[in-house]
């Protein structure tokens, strides 16, 4: 088990060495460029300059957060479809196998390792969205404080608009809604791992990741109409229904990011929620992808 | 002598798309191999060679027949803990250098500290890419690259070595290199299970030696028993010039000549697969 651990930490962290040198990070140049220029983008609004601010941090975090979101799933799909066909293309997975080293080992090694990647990328992105929008809400709060001062507001209003500007800056919540993108990837990850496992190319791999996200968007309502549209149902059905709810994941489960962009609060319990059910979808993914892999001849 | 390898009935299928038909790759392939030999099978190109050596690394999984490195099957993981394995034209992580790679292979066979560091600067010097350790392996020639997968498969110091086709598009220098490697290999101890097109290579370092055309194994043995033409007598004798036309002129007046050897000739491995090959035509 020890020996187990250690191998797929010498896989995941060959894996993540093997992104990193294929300078993947360049990306978090682009990513700041975008954040720091979201603040030249003056929408017209029609609201008051004190709205329009508030919108602005708005907006901020909308367009780094699903920027985010969106690096996080390329990098989720495409860097796992890539590195276990080109593997096999590459032969390089003959000469691992043929050491003592399970396939599990190696599924589970690379997974990590691609998991590991996407962590320390949104954990970088993060400090850059944080930093950016906590200078950007310290200026709106202090516009916002001199308003309230020159038009002589109460202590209570004073205090009711420095939570409101302050709920569109750096919270817990705002993190919740990150950590749920990271969650939200390792489920696309597994995806993608189960698919490389019988795909004998790159490209299926990554067009057929994509499609299952989009797809996971609109199962769960697809589920419930079809399960609706059937009356009562036997188990059988049932069941069914829950087999490919587990092969097509449910990805408004992840909405919360939404909720964290408009600044709302998520409680503690749907972050641990979702912790649990992404685990769950990556164990899955991660059992398939070894039944499919360990019958799988080179 | 124990056996390293042992290969009894060894069939593979491989199903065709679209067909109920299967291609049977390898039928019903049987070997075995003693600790410290060099075993080489050769045979024509696609005549189930990779696949035999596949099937006894687990990359393969027999449709009928069994697999055994030093009692262990095949099938297992555990079994390729005593294995190297050597594709042909290996290709590694071209990002990582040629000591990074050692390491990896390292420490995926569960080697660590100075055991570790130790094991990596001998076998590259072993393998004389002492030169080429920080250098990326994306960089390395055909001949280096083939090097330092010998060095990655021999990382475990494992007792059994499996060579596809190990000096394949490698030049006469580095090819003579790496025959010398394999039998300092063989001097160390090793088995080593090699198939390859040089024939002549083969005949100069095998001890024993398959053939194998269709995937069927048609001839096997040493190589003295497989070059050595039983149907034929010749002596060799020393004398004077005239004694020898004598003895040409006829076989009673040989008085006065003396016997140096005596035998049925040898024939050479090439020239024994080539007229295999068209008796197989």
């Amino acid at each position: 088990m020890i020996g187990s651990l250690k191998r797929i930490s010498v896989i995941a962290s060959h894996t993540f060495t093997q992104l990193m040198r294929m300078k993947v990070f360049g990306f978090l140049a682009v990513f700041a460029v975008i954040v720091i220029a979201i603040k030249f983008f003056e929408l017209p609004t029609g609201n008051s300059p004190q709205k329009a601010s508030l919108e602005e941090l708005r907006m901020l975090k909308s367009t780094a957060m699903g920027t985010m979101g969106l690096f996080a799933i390329i990098f989720a799909v495409a860097a796992t479809g890539l590195l276990l066909p080109r593997d096999v293309e590459d032969r390089t997975l003959y000469t691992i196998l043929c050491k003592p080293v399970p396939r599990i080992d190696y599924l589970a090694g690379k997974y990590l390792g691609v998991l590991i990647m996407i962590f320390i990328a949104l954990f970088l992105m993060d400090l850059v969205l944080m930093g950016v929008l906590h200078t950007r809400t310290m200026g709106v709060l202090a516009e916002h404080m001199l308003i309230a001062e020159k038009s002589g507001w109460s202590a209570e209003e004073t205090a009711v608009e420095r939570a409101e500007v302050l709920s569109q800056g750096v919270t817990w919540s705002m993190q919740a809604g990150v950590f749920a993108i990271f969650l939200k990837s390792i489920v696309v990850a597994g995806v993608a791992l189960l698919i490389s496992t019988f795909s004998t190319s790159t490209l299926f791999t990554i067009i057929m990741g994509f499609l299952i996200y989009f797809i996971g968007h609109f199962a769960g309502e697809a589920r419930e109409f079809w399960l609706s549209q059937q009356g009562e149902v036997g188990t059988l059905v049932k069941y069914s229904s829950h087999v490919i709810s587990v092969l097509f994941p449910d990805f408004r489960l992840f909405n919360v990011i939404d909720a964290a962009v408009a600044g709302e609060t998520i409680p503690k319990g749907v972050i641990w929620k979702l912790t649990g059910i992404s685990s769950i979808y990556a164990s899955v993914y991660l059992i398939l992808s070894w039944f499919t892999f360990a019958k799988k001849e080179f | 002598m124990s056996l390293a390898v042992e290969i009894d009935q060894l069939t593979k299928e491989f199903p065709t798309p679209f067909r109920r038909e299967k291609i049977e790759a390898v039928k019903g392939v049987s070997l075995s191999i003693e600790e410290g030999q060099i075993y080489g099978l050769i045979g024509p190109n696609g005549s189930g060679k990779s696949t035999t050596m596949k099937a006894l690394l687990g990359l393969l999984a027999p449709t009928s027949g069994t697999c055994r490195i030093f009692g262990r099957d095949s099938v297992k993981v555990d079994s390729r803990q005593d294995v190297g394995y050597v594709p042909e034209n290996p290709y590694f992580y071209k990002h990582l250098t040629g000591e990074e790679t050692l390491k990896f292979y390292g420490k995926l066979c569960g080697l660590s500290g100075a055991f570790l560091k130790g094991r990596i600067t001998d076998l590259l010097e072993q393998v004389s890419l002492t030169h080429a350790r920080k250098q990326k392996v994306g960089t390395y020639s055909k001949g280096m690259l083939q090097r330092i997968g010998l060095a990655q498969a021999l990382i475990h110091e494992p007792r059994l070595l499996i060579l596809d086709e190990p000096t394949a598009g490698v030049d006469p220098v580095g090819s003579r290199e790496i025959r010398d490697l394999i039998l300092e290999l063989k001097e160390a101890g090793k088995t080593v299970f090699l198939c390859s097109h040089l024939l002549e290579q083969v005949q100069a370092i095998c001890d024993r030696v398959g053939i194998i055309f269709n995937g069927e194994l048609k001839r096997e043995g040493t190589l003295e028993e497989l070059i050595t033409l039983k149907e034929q007598f010749e002596i060799v004798v020393k004398g004077d010039a005239e004694s020898q036309a004598k003895l040409l002129a006829t076989a009673e007046e040989f008085r006065g000549l003396e016997v140096v050897s005596s035998g049925s000739p040898k024939t050479s491995l090439e020239s024994l697969f080539i007229q295999m090959s068209k008796e197989e035509k």
